[in-house]
């Protein structure tokens, strides 16, 4: 068998994750303006909240995932009102919020690993089907092609809906100045507030399909975290667009990395990447 | 008795780590979350060599230091081309980096099985095997960083430093080479975190790839922001007091798997309720 076309599939659906996950970042950091840590806990979150629902109380996918991925963004939204938004208020600097992210991250890591317990889980087992599907050679499961349409409406549909919206004209107004957004009446306290659910619920929709694809572990959310973020810098950090880019280029170039290296390197070829990038080109692939 | 004396050497150990990041980051302002990547470069040299060749673990100590010094010269050479934030996140991608070679090394550091039985430290005929002799050694060296932070401190290159860390723009106008003063600081405190490791992988004949994971480097830095930035007597607090809280916690009678995760968890908070509302801990000077 040749090895190539599967190693495109792997580096598509390694992009489509990053790509859900990069594009919660990319809302969260430009219009909150720091490195927000705690946001990849939130995969842990919402994957947790899907395996307790479902396997824990036995509810349905259809009513677990709802139920979670709204916890998860009330998890996002509380963590910006009590401790981001007060920091924020007093103009503290981005390294303060980063630290209290930190914070945040071990916080809710560890208190899950209190509940869970700090095994591997397994969420596939939910799963009815898992059938897989030939596509010119590379094999993907029916999870993982969903998870790819996924990525793809999710970044279509925050386009059109920053392209459209007051609502996401507001948010890009945020982003290029937020004195000025404020002066002329937007009320950006509320908006990123909303941000910040938006951007859980983006996150813990990675998590679960994360989850459902490999599994879940109370310590995924910075290896995740620091994926994300590596997707988003080499597009252009804080360019919703460019982060889809950033997110397939890296996949690919981690997926066929670890085929002319070693697996165990995985992480290593992204951040290698991802210094490459910082830098000789801290602005991105595209030229601003 | 004994225990006390264990304790004793560890809170030592931590101190030395404190006061070595507390000149990165307190003084300077640097951002740094690889130190722990150093800590466990000088104790794998120390490891390395003492087991596998008859060296004097002092020798070895010089060696993990001048192998840490040009290593952190790489690592800070790349890092002083990040702007603001970014530096600590590329700071995370050189502690993975690091943490991969060490787990990945193949039979040149045992990988995840660790290196075992390295011997404890022997001078002029005296071996430093008892663990109360042991405790006057790392006293010594913790003496010695403590006074070497107050010099450097207080010396005029202290106080560019500390000024770099106020502005550094305005410094680079009055024609401070700013880079050079950050990079030298940056390689100092690498050096006196190397010491610590190497008498930690001494002191405990053991070291693991799990010591020397980022998670270090975030409780490094819980340990200076709680005792203080910019404070060495603020570091040696800090350090004494998280490298006994969690014992604190196993004596109420938390199980281990459980203490460990609860120590996160009050780790992580701590990190907020600082940040919230004492952002320069015990006694320290500086707010970041």
């Amino acid at each position: 068998m040749d090895i190539v076309p599967q190693l495109i599939a792997n580096s598509i659906i390694a992009g489509s994750i990053y790509t859900i996950l990069a594009l919660g970042f990319n809302l969260i950091f430009s219009t909150a303006k720091f490195i927000d840590m705690g946001y990849g806990v939130l995969t842990a979150v919402c994957g947790y909240g899907v395996f307790f629902l479902s396997s824990k109380l036995g509810f349905s996918l259809a009513f677990s995932i709802p139920v979670a991925l709204l916890v998860s963004g009330l998890v996002s939204f509380s963590a910006y009102k009590l401790i981001y938004r007060p920091l924020r208020a007093r103009k503290a600097s981005g390294a303060i919020l980063l630290i209290a992210s930190l914070g945040v991250l071990f916080f809710l890591q560890a208190i899950l690993a209190i509940i869970f317990t700090s095994q591997f889980q397994g969420l596939s087992s939910i799963l009815t089907s898992n059938q897989t599907l030939e596509l010119w050679g590379g094999t993907m499961t029916e999870l993982q092609v969903i998870t790819t349409g996924i990525a793809l409406v999710l970044s279509l549909i925050v386009l059109i809906f920053l392209k459209g919206s007051r609502f996401g004209k507001a948010i890009i107004a945020i982003s290029d100045d937020e004195e000025v957004s404020k002066i002329i009446g937007i009320d950006t306290d509320n908006l990123i507030g909303i941000v910040f659910f938006i951007g859980g619920i983006i996150g813990g929709l990675g998590g679960i399909l994360i989850g459902l694809d490999t599994g879940i572990e109370p310590t995924m959310g910075l290896p995740w975290f620091l994926s994300a973020a590596s997707a988003a810098i080499i597009g252009g950090i804080g360019n919703v667009y460019a982060g889809i880019a950033g997110a397939f280029f890296l996949a690919f170039v981690e997926n066929f990395g670890i085929w002319k290296v070693a697996g165990e390197w995985r992480l290593t070829i992204v951040f290698v990447v991802l210094l490459v990038f910082l830098t000789w080109r801290p602005q991105g692939m595209f030229p601003r | 008795m004994e225990y006390l004396i264990h304790l004793g050497v560890l809170v030592s150990i931590y101190a030395i780590l404190a006061l070595s990041l507390n000149l990165v980051m307190g003084y300077t302002g640097i951002i740094s979350l690889t130190h722990a990547a150093f800590f466990g470069f000088g104790a794998y040299t120390t490891a390395i060599l003492s087991t596998r060749t008859n060296l004097n673990f002092f020798v070895t100590v010089l060696v993990g230091m001048l192998l840490t010094s040009v290593l952190s010269l790489l690592i800070g050479r790349v890092l002083s081309k990040f702007r603001g934030d970014f530096v600590a996140l590329g700071s995370v991608a050189f502690n993975v980096i690091v943490w991969s070679i060490l787990i990945n090394g193949g039979d040149f550091t045992r990988g995840p099985l660790g290196i075992p039985g390295i011997p404890r430290p022997e001078i002029f005929g005296f071996s430093f095997s008892s663990n109360s002799s042991f405790l006057i050694l790392a006293i010594a060296c913790l003496l010695l960083v403590f006074f070497a932070a107050r010099f450097i401190e207080r010396s005029s290159f202290g106080r560019v430093l500390k000024a770099i860390r106020e502005d550094e723009e305005a410094l680079q106008v009055f024609g401070y080479r700013v880079v050079h003063y950050k990079l030298a600081v940056f390689v100092i405190g690498a050096c006196m975190a190397a010491v610590a490791g190497s008498l930690y992988a001494s002191y405990i004949t053991f070291v693991d790839p799990s010591t020397f994971t980022v998670t270090e480097s975030i409780f490094m830095i819980s340990i200076i922001i709680l005792g203080g930035l910019a404070s060495n007597k603020g570091a040696v607090i800090g350090a004494v007091v998280l490298t006994l809280l969690p014992e604190a916690l196993r004596f109420v009678g938390f199980p281990a798997d459980i203490a460990a995760q609860t120590r996160q968890a009050v780790y992580g908070l701590m990190l907020i309720l600082l940040m919230l509302y004492r952002p320069q801990g015990f006694v320290g000077e500086y707010k970041l």
